[in-house]
């Protein structure tokens, strides 16, 4: 058992927690003590190891599917359990799936389903969705180990399978014409959750008992949220990422204050050291100092809220204005194919409420489509002036200019007219100067361009600018 | 200490504080290890109450040192009385005294104000010691906290090294108001206390409000309960549960309707924006009757 306690902390590590040898240590200590009762057990081992409450979701997961699932590698079990869902079942629906999954789609041959689904979630019957989720993980079929790499792409296919586009659209129209209240209605969507939730879990466990110990790990390191692409995140994975950017803040803001408070002073002060050597005939007893400034840079962000760079440069400004008091001062922007100053909305405490008005208020959006050149021209003429000479501007954007024309003397313009320019671009490395991705046309006219796609990127990328 | 999970959960029943299962096990834990318990959770959900009765169930006392800014070592650990230092220099002046012998005189224990810390280190009998609001006290005492922690033993200069007897049930609490480091985390056991299920929060409205009817208690319950899953600035804590209760029985409501909820509404909700958010729909969170 010792051994497995070890293996699972290697696991959790790779996760993405901070797992020291000593909280191991102390979990084996902790096993000890209880015993290997599962109940007793989970929580000896959670105790211990789990340090942050945001780490539980991960833990519990590996959890579950290191001590239970994994033990049971067979893959007869699975089936075994798919057999005892469709005897209980009514055949007709296992039919109606199948049929589903011959035209491919779901949503014409698939009617009935999702009429279940909308019962089963008005109902609140679990048991009933339980086997919805049985029935749309067995629509896959025998997903391959590579498959692993697009979990999420399957649980959509699942979910398309059992007809659940369908259904939450239904759901949303029994909502407005019956006047559902709001109690009902988030029990509706706690049954959505759960309904998802255990797709995802059925499928986790059949990659981890047909594919073992390797497939194991590949989840584990996929649940890495630090890691994660931010194209790539869901919902949950995004109130996550918000908490967490809260907490860096917070990190931020006192690793600071302490740094500064330990090297207070700067270099010696000769001018008041010699008048203060006066007073005890000439030898300089205390040495006297120069404050030490602490640098307050004014920021000017420019956020591309475009398709999938708008979750990167929400969390941007949610960080930003969240250490607000660690700048001079704070100028927001937002664009798409017009740029509009959204520093007004944000004179508000509230960041969640402030973001939700800027984004649906301001006017960046002609055609849907980004255009970095006229963004830039519209930037120069109108708003540099303003803009002072010794603000960093930080531009966030994917550098995706729809093959217009790029305009580059505007931001050259732009670039002499600040202390510097930075780009944060959330899209991997490999893909710049890809497609229309003109990233080595405006380069130049930035002192340094970083690669800004996960949490563990953002957190390195916001030392810069402090 | 406690022979079993089981027994603890009895214990601290007996001192009229409910647990889950779970709870108790960590609480165990804690005990059995002889480590720092780390309680987390939102405001009154009974991580406070959780070291009282702890102590209170071993028979142990309770020291207790409140957190607050600026809390430093003097206020924590020790600091020797100076005025009565002085006092006694000038007694010692009239009996002219030199240095060597009067300084042995102010620095012995006779002078030393002992704060919350070393009194628990110091202490012939067990005692539970509870660091209330940890994340209230500064970083600096932070650190310092975890030397203390750490070997349970503290030097004073004059004196010598304080060790103490019995390792001190240790608990800590936290609102979680800033980030611990990541030593102090993986120095202690984590316990998360969150707002009690359904059947459990009845359990303690039963308890802490006798002569409740079931229907009325089973109402207030979940309507509470509602109210915690809402987007509220502060969400109603147990204690706030509890009065709530209280004020019902005071007003002999036999149910709640919308006219009494909106009109006690600020004995749950403590900002008013929260109450102006909530108010309104009252009706719709109501439990079904």
């Amino acid at each position: 058992m010792e051994e497995k306690i070890l293996e699972f902390g290697r696991l959790l590590r790779k996760g993405g927690l901070n797992i020291s040898f000593s909280q191991i240590a102390d979990a084996l200590r902790a096993t000890a003590e209880v015993g290997f009762q599962l109940e007793d057990f989970y929580h000896a081992l959670a105790c211990t190891m789990i340090c942050e409450k945001a780490d539980k979701p991960l833990f519990d997961k590996m959890f579950r599917l290191f001590f239970l699932t994994l033990p049971a590698s067979q893959y007869d079990r699975v089936n075994g359990e798919g057999q005892l869902v469709s005897t209980e079942n009514t055949g007709h629906i296992i039919e109606l799936a199948r049929s589903a999954e011959g035209i491919g789609q779901g949503r014409g041959g698939g009617a009935s389903p999702a009429l279940l689904l909308v019962k089963a979630v008005q109902d609140g019957n679990y048991s009933l969705l339980n086997q919805l989720a049985q029935l749309a993980f067995k629509s896959l079929g025998n997903p391959k180990r590579e498959d692993l790499a697009n979990l999420e792409q399957l649980i959509v296919q699942a979910k398309v399978s059992i007809g659940w586009y369908e259904a939450v659209n239904r759901l949303e129209r029994i909502r407005e014409k019956e006047k559902v209240n709001e109690i009902t209605y988030s029990r509706w969507l706690e049954c959505l959750n759960y309904l998802e939730d255990r797709i995802k879990e059925l499928l986790e466990e059949y990659f981890v008992i047909t594919f073992g110990q390797d497939a194991l790990e590949e989840i584990a390191s996929a649940a890495n949220i630090r890691e994660k692409e931010f194209y790539q995140l869901n919902n949950i994975e995004i109130d996550e990422i918000r908490k967490r950017i809260t907490k860096l803040a917070r990190k931020l803001a006192s690793k600071y204050a302490r740094r500064y408070r330990r090297a207070k002073h700067g270099e010696i002060d000769m001018r008041r050291t010699v008048r203060n050597a006066l007073k005890t005939g000439g030898t300089p007893v205390c040495l006297r100092y120069r404050k030490k400034k602490l640098s307050k840079p004014e920021i000017v962000l420019l956020c591309d809220v475009s398709g999938s760079v708008a979750v990167f440069s929400e969390f941007m400004l949610q960080l930003v204005y969240t250490i607000q008091n660690r700048f001079r001062s704070v100028r927001s922007f937002l664009f798409v194919d017009r740029i509009e100053e959204v520093t007004n909305y944000f004179h508000n405490e509230d960041i969640e409420a402030a973001l939700q008005e800027a984004f649906s208020k301001a006017y960046f959006s002609y055609s849907g489509f980004s255009d970095f050149g006229k963004v830039f021209t519209i930037f120069a003429t109108k708003y540099l002036n303003s803009i002072s000479p010794k603000s960093t501007l930080i531009i966030l954007g994917d550098a995706r200019n729809n093959w217009r024309s790029d305009e580059r003397d505007f931001l050259k313009q732009i670039s002499e007219n600040v202390r510097k320019v930075l780009w944060f671009n959330p899209q991997p490395q490999s893909t710049w100067d890809t497609e229309d991705s003109i990233m080595k046309v405006y380069a130049p006219y930035c002192r340094q361009v970083f690669e800004c796609r996960n949490l563990a990127q953002l957190e390195e990328v916001i030392e810069a600018i402090l | 200490m406690f022979g079993s999970v089981e027994e603890l959960q009895k214990k601290l029943a007996a001192c009229d504080y409910l647990t889950d299962r779970h709870v108790a096990t960590i609480v165990y834990l804690a005990l059995k290890l002889q480590k720092p318990l780390l309680v987390e959770g939102p405001a009154g959900v009974g991580k406070t109450e959780l070291a009282k009765v702890l102590a209170q169930a071993t028979n142990s006392r309770l020291i207790r040192l409140q957190c607050y800014e600026g809390l430093d070592e003097a206020k924590a650990l020790y600091e020797w009385n100076y005025q009565k230092q002085l006092l006694r220099l000038h007694v010692a002046q009239t009996q002219s005294k030199d240095w060597e012998e009067a300084k042995q005189d102010i620095f012995t224990p006779e002078f030393l104000l002992r704060r919350p810390l070393l009194e628990a280190l110091s202490s012939e009998e067990p005692v539970v010691l509870l660091i209330d609001e940890v994340d209230k006290s500064d970083e600096e005492f932070e650190s310092f906290l975890l030397e203390i922690l750490s070997d349970y033993q503290v030097t004073i200069p004059e004196l010598g090294t304080v060790r103490s007897n019995h390792i001190p049930v240790v608990v800590l609490t936290s609102n979680s108001s800033r980030e611990f480091g990541d030593a102090l985390k993986r120095r202690c056991i984590h316990l998360y206390l969150d707002y009690p299920t359904f059947e459990r929060e009845l359990d303690i409205i039963h308890l802490k409000v006798p002569g409740i009817k079931d229907c009325l208690a089973q109402q207030i319950v979940s309507f509470v309960q509602v109210l915690r899953k809402q987007r509220l600035k502060k969400a109603p804590s147990i204690a706030e549960t509890i009065d709530w209760a209280r004020s019902i029985m005071t007003l002999g409501s036999k149910v709640i309707d919308e006219e009494i909820v909106q009109g006690t509404l600020s004995i749950l909700l403590k900002y008013q924006s929260d109450i102006d958010k909530v108010y309104n729909k009252v009706s719709s969170l109501l439990p079904e009757k």
